[in-house]
């Protein structure tokens, strides 16, 4: 399927993904809607990977670029933060490590654990 | 009437900021010369420099932006890629991802309450580790300063990336499951790059936790 038709399905989905968005009671990203729509149409099988593989590889393989314009916007936000730029970089190292250790943590935890019992069927 | 009063100039300087930082990315192979972090430098500077204003710089940016919602679905083609390893190690990648995204918010409140910054600062920083279409929605939906969130993704990413293998020595972490997803829960997709490099497991799993990660921030988000 040529890459403007893969492009109108994944903004069909995203303008689906807005509708679903509005109707929900309480506030859920609509771009987080859209992905589980897609998600749930390519497990399904209405949608098949070769309907959206080329724009989606384009579009994820340059994620980083759609962000520029949201990342230039701290120009205007930058009075607010002015004055707590060392407390804000103290947390996000912080919370880094921590939220590093914890997950691999569990992670692991939970892997032994899987592992035993797959182990003591086994066995 | 200016002549950076037209959408095609921040698209251009959009564009050729990202191609330079790219670039400058290939040519020095330094994790910390990331892409979007020398692009928004090299905006920055230019606007400031030339005394173009903002808005005229937004009426191309709009364009790029608009691309976040379709890039952002577009990540279920990765977990619907990776599904096979996903179901049989569901239980792990799911509970590591929960705990450490309860880990990331609940850590960035207290620190930021602990230092005593402002409501819409501590608002903002909650949702940092995940990915930025999902962070900005959900610092929007809180209240929080939105760019203040985008700028402590990005750097968040950058740092997971750059500390990656020295995370990995710290906490002992031998399984190559553990170390992706991770990376993938507290650094999103810059971190997955750092992952790549490690090896496929390490990079399958923390794109499947930039999703699944995403996903539980949001639903934890709805019960602040």
């Amino acid at each position: 399927m040529n890459a403007l038709t893969q492009l109108a399905l994944l903004a069909a989905i995203c303008f689906a993904g807005e509708v679903v968005a509005k109707a929900l009671p309480f506030a859920f990203p609509a771009s987080v809607v859209s992905m589980v729509l897609l998600l749930l149409l390519l497990l399904t099988g209405a949608l098949k990977l070769r309907h959206v593989e080329q724009a989606a590889s384009f579009l994820t393989r340059n994620m980083a670029f759609f962000f520029l314009p949201a990342a230039v916007e701290i120009m205007a936000s930058y009075q607010t933060v002015k004055g707590s730029l060392l407390p804000l970089l103290a947390v996000l190292v912080l919370t880094t490590v921590i939220t590093f250790g914890v997950t691999a943590g569990t992670v692991s935890l939970c892997l032994r654990v899987q592992r035993r019992r797959g182990k003591e069927r086994a066995a | 009437m200016s002549l950076t009063d037209t959408p095609i100039f921040g698209l251009a300087l959009s564009l050729a900021a990202f191609a330079l930082g790219a670039f400058l990315n290939r040519k020095t192979g330094l994790p910390l010369v990331n892409p979007l972090l020398v692009a928004v430098t090299v905006v920055m500077l230019t606007l400031s420099l030339l005394r173009i204003p903002l808005d005229h710089y937004r009426k191309g940016a709009q364009l790029v932006s608009v691309f976040l919602a379709p890039a952002t679905a577009a990540l279920a083609v990765g977990i619907y890629n990776q599904r096979k390893v996903l179901k049989q190690y569901f239980l792990p990648v799911l509970l590591g991802c929960l705990a450490g995204s309860l880990a990331s918010m609940i850590s960035a409140y207290l620190l930021c309450r602990a230092f005593g910054l402002e409501d819409a600062l501590v608002r903002a920083m909650v949702p940092k580790s995940v990915t930025t279409p999902i962070a900005m929605a959900i610092s929007e939906s809180l209240g929080g300063v939105v760019p203040v969130t985008v700028a402590a993704v990005i750097l968040t990413g950058i740092l997971g990336a750059v500390t990656a293998p020295l995370l990995i020595r710290l906490f002992h972490v031998t399984d190559p499951i553990a170390q992706g997803v991770a990376i993938g829960t507290s650094a999103h997709a810059i971190g997955t790059t750092k992952a790549n490099e490690l090896g496929p497991v390490q990079g399958a799993m923390s794109s499947i936790a930039i999703g699944v990660a995403g996903l539980i921030t949001v639903l934890l988000s709805l019960a602040l």
